[in-house]
């Protein structure tokens, strides 16, 4: 056993990974390893769990992330550890894939959790197919087990004062011969919607832009924020791209969420099931929403939820 | 001129999959097959290169051979042929088992110049085919693409890749591969005559044989479930003492105060 | 016997299912409600080469087969019946005649553009006298004919860019001067009355052609002269097996409709699919539309074997248009009153079906040719 190695592009990504980590190192009686873009990152993760941090070489200008494939290989060859876990960020799924595909090991995809089988010292992976229909086990039967990990799936590792750990640079050099010609931040809007504790999401049944304004009003008398479902966003763009939740947007775990309007399909449904109480409102008895939901109400959402408001000013006293 | 192949994928359409309630094993006897979405998109962006640039586009697939029926599909929306890569065992593979029969069967006998995969299938959904196909062909590439350049005069593309943080555009000498998101293009609907025109097209079929080497998974699946939620399924009406009977349950559960 | 379809007509079905979701559905319920000629969908599937179907590419057809073309038929009249009747009328009343009797020089310049979908053809038939029997007349006179007279029920005459018309070439030879003429639309004495405010296929205009003194040369005769029941009788045929693709597709709709809603219909505790009653009546829905597909696929079939078909056409427009109306009925009955409520899809399917027990010939109508050609009478 030579180790848990742990990549992601961001410092809170990493924080997370070593959260995901440090219960595996303990049960495998090995080090947890953390890769850092630079020397300032390395006192924070030591002191959130890792026992050793790699410093990477800074990346030139127009170097993608993903030039740091073969250094991160070079590094796996040497230190050949037992698991890998890389964040799973756009880039970071290129990364695990490609150094997955170099280190002849396979790599599960999108894990929401894993589970040490300590006899057989194997990573059981969960991750979601079929849009997120079914849950598949995986084992991996090669070195490194690795997984990739969304943003978010972990919570990050909790401080523990006056940890100590080794700091060692990596001295190969990034290459790639793909090039970065230019980059476009995207324009953040003020709401993250992952944050938020509170979600008012908004479906297809409102009718026209105007009347999202109902869903802004039922948020602000949660002091909740606004988000819906991938059509209001990519297709009918009334609200932008930030704040859509599904498999291929948000995945959010707020306290609550309600669903306005919402028709729950399964798309939809894999971005919010982890909230923890799932509200749905719907004039459609037969809406999959419903099979999603802790509470539900049938009925008009242009009825309901003024109703809704008026009820929650009272019951809050605002 | 320029030489493009385009991976698709031949998926169970998830909309036909039934989960037994008790044991909550999948039910796949009724299901029907389609070409997985994002491979539309990536087919539909080889077409638009053909369109701009005259080039040439082969449709390529690794299935068993009961999937054929892709073939007319995939060439009625526009590729000049398509490679069949088929055997009995190509069933459930993972990844890094299909990219590995994908780059043997090119391995030296199909020229190409760019290879565009979706960003990945709709049944896994593993995002990891483009990628490690491009390892093993010893290729750069970009992933994530929602526009593409073909810089005709200097080999190379230029592909603005979607990530979290925004849209970093990056320059690739060919050859390369991409892998494209929905949002690079809106695919057609085949017209007629190119669903009639599909069976005239030519199919190369390539062999377990052929490729003179075996694959094996480096993942084990250990079980598949219908993946559950727990909730409660409480229902209230839509009158105000209900809608306040709600909230009363909310204040509770503590997620509103 | 082989019962699938082969690859490419699964292919058509899913892409004419993707078309009619993306363009037709959402614009079904305004066509309907304003009745408004859906223009933008029918350039689409003149794009998609979905006009001339079953024609020789050569003529601008699509070089396909009936079968292929009553599958088409069916899936665009599922989600909206009057644009699957625009596309009928086009293939099965107006380039049929000219495909089967036409001159190659006809073909070329008649039949190329509507198949193409460059102009949209109709067929002038019906008069206001009683009956099938043409009085409209065509005189010969020099190098023209000269048409006078009223024709009824020209389904679509006011964006028709050319017309089928049946006429008398004597006026007192009855039926048996009857013949059929290529009229271009626009000509000087041609007249297109106002569309009739319909109940049903009510995005399809509808309305009379009044012709005065209109010449058209002599090589606008169709066929013979005299040749017109002949004509009007092989269209008519080709036309009731697409009228039951149209009746199958609006009759299948009702069945989607009804299964839907009586999943979400709860009445005393439970779904009101879990009654006896409805999955009764559910049944016997599904199983009368299998068997009028089958009849209509038979007899497409029969068509592209060259075999006769015209008892075998009329057996399938009587039967589906019977189970279109019977079940249109059915599924608003178990909408209950939100059945008959505008907006609602099957309140606009009851309407809708009505028409298809009716035009291309009467159910009795229909019944007399079947009579007339099961054996052994």
């Amino acid at each position: 056993m030579a180790g848990i190695l742990v990549f992601a592009e961001t410092r809170e990504h990493t924080l997370e990974l070593l959260n995901a980590g440090v219960n595996l190192a303990r049960d495998l009686g090995t080090k947890l390893v953390a890769f850092a873009l630079g020397n300032e990152f390395a006192p924070e993760y030591i002191s959130h769990g890792a026992d050793e941090v790699l410093v990477l070489q800074p990346l030139a200008q127009d170097q993608p992330l993903e030039s740091y494939v073969p250094v991160l290989a070079q590094v796996v060859r040497e230190e050949d550890p037992d698991v890998f876990l890389v964040g799973a960020t756009q880039r970071g799924k290129e990364i695990g894939a490609r150094l997955a595909s170099q280190l002849n090991t396979g790599l599960c995809s999108g894990c929401i959790g894993f589970e040490l089988d300590k006899e057989k010292n194997l990573l059981q992976m969960e991750r979601l197919l079929f849009c997120g229909l079914a849950v598949q086990k995986v084992i991996c039967t090669t070195r490194p087990q690795m997984a990739a990990v969304a943003p978010r799936v972990f919570d990050r590792a909790p401080l523990v004062e006056g940890r100590e750990g080794k700091v060692r640079e990596i001295s190969a050099m990034p290459f790639s011969p793909v090039t970065v010609v230019s980059r476009t931040p995207r324009a953040r809007e003020a709401v993250d919607i992952t944050e938020a504790k509170i979600i008012v999401c908004v479906g297809r049944g409102f009718e026209k832009k105007e009347d999202v304004k109902l869903a802004r009003d039922l948020a602000d008398v949660l002091g909740g924020e606004v988000g819906c479902s991938r059509p209001i966003a990519e297709e009918l763009r009334w609200l932008p791209e930030d704040v859509y939740m599904g498999i291929s947007g948000k995945k959010v775990k707020p306290d609550l969420y309600i669903g306005v309007g919402v028709s729950g399909q399964i798309q939809h449904v894999t971005g919010i099931r982890d909230s923890k109480v799932i509200f749905a409102i719907n004039r459609d008895e037969s809406a999959p929403i419903f099979e999603a939901a802790d509470y539900g109400i049938v009925g008009d959402l242009y009825q309901v939820v003024p109703i809704l408001i008026e009820e929650l000013k009272k019951a809050l006293n605002k | 001129m320029l030489k493009i192949l385009t991976c698709f994928k031949w998926v169970v359409d998830e909309a036909d999959i039934r989960i037994d309630a008790g044991s909550r094993r999948l039910i796949l006897d009724r299901v029907s097959y389609k070409i997985s979405p994002y491979d539309r998109n990536g087919v539909e962006e080889a077409m638009h290169l053909q369109e701009l640039h005259g080039a040439a586009v082969a449709a390529v697939t690794v299935a068993p051979p009961t999937a054929k029926s892709c073939l007319k599909d995939v060439l009625s929306r526009g590729p000049d042929k398509a490679y069949f890569i088929n055997d009995p065992s190509f069933t459930d593979l993972e990844p890094s088992q299909t990219s590995a029969v994908i780059a043997a069967a090119i391995h030296g006998d199909i020229e190409f110049d760019l290879i565009i995969c979706g960003e990945g299938s709709s049944d896994l959904y593993t995002q990891q085919v483009g990628p490690v196909l491009a390892e093993k062909l010893g290729i750069p590439c970009a992933t994530y693409v929602n526009k593409l350049t073909y810089i005709e005069n200097e080999n190379r593309i230029v592909a603005e890749r979607k990530l979290d943080d925004g849209i970093e555009a990056v320059s690739i000498p060919l050859p390369a591969l991409i892998t494209v998101l929905p949002d690079i293009n809106t695919p057609r609907i085949p017209s007629l005559k190119q669903v009639l025109g599909a069976a005239k097209k030519p199919v190369e079929n390539i062999t377990l044989d052929k490729l003179g080497q075996s694959f094996h998974p480096c993942l084990q699946t250990i079980g598949v479930l219908g993946a559950t939620m727990e909730r409660r399924h409480l229902m209230f009406g839509a009158q105000p003492e209900e809608i306040g009977s709600l909230i009363s349950a909310l204040l509770k559960d503590g997620v509103i105060a | 016997m082989d019962f699938e379809m082969t690859e490419e007509q699964e292919l058509v079905k899913a892409n004419i299912k993707e078309f009619c979701e993306k363009y037709v559905e959402p614009i079904a319920d305004q066509v309907d409600q304003e009745a408004r000629f859906p223009a933008e969908n029918i350039k689409r599937l003149a794009e998609q080469d979905m006009l001339g179907i079953p024609y020789p590419e050569e003529y601008g057809g699509a070089g396909s087969d009936y079968l292929t073309y009553i599958i088409t038929i069916e899936e665009l009249s599922r989600a909206c019946a009057a644009t699957g009747f625009i596309v009928e009328a086009n293939t099965s009343l107006a380039c049929n005649p000219i495909y089967k009797y036409g001159s190659d020089a006809q073909k070329k310049k008649y039949l190329a553009p509507l198949c193409k979908g460059d102009i949209l053809g109709a067929f002038a038939l019906d008069e206001r006298g009683v009956g099938d029997d043409a009085a409209v007349t065509a005189i010969s006179d020099g190098n023209e004919y000269v048409l006078n007279g009223v024709k009824t029920f020209v389904w679509n005459a006011a964006n028709a860019g050319l017309f089928i018309v049946f006429a008398r070439i004597d006026k007192s030879s009855g039926t048996g001067g009857v013949s059929a003429f290529i009229v271009p639309a626009g000509l000087p004495g041609i007249e297109v009355g106002k569309d009739v405010k319909k109940m049903g296929l009510r995005g399809v205009p509808s309305s009379e052609i009044l012709l005065k003194d209109c010449r058209i040369p002599k090589d606008n005769l169709l066929g013979q002269e005299g040749q017109g029941p002949a004509i009007a009788g092989t269209a008519l045929d080709a036309s009731r097996i697409g009228i039951a693709a149209l009746a199958l597709g609006i009759a299948q709709s009702a069945l989607d409709e009804s299964i839907r809603y009586s999943k979400e219909r709860v009445q005393f505790g439970q779904p009101i699919c879990n009654f006896q009653a409805i999955q009764w009546m559910l049944a016997n829905m599904a199983t009368e539309i299998e068997v009028s597909r089958y009849l209509a696929y038979y007899a497409a079939w029969c068509y592209d074997q060259d075999m006769p078909h015209s008892k075998e056409a009329a057996m399938a427009k009587l039967m589906a248009s019977e189970t279109a109306v019977r079940y249109s009925d059915s599924a608003v009955q178990i909408h209950g009153g939100m059945g008959t409520i505008k907006g609602q899809k099957v309140e606009r399917l009851y309407r809708d079906a009505k028409i298809t027990q009716i035009h291309g010939g009467t159910s009795v109508f229909t019944k007399m040719v079947i009579a007339d050609n099961v054996p052994g009478w």
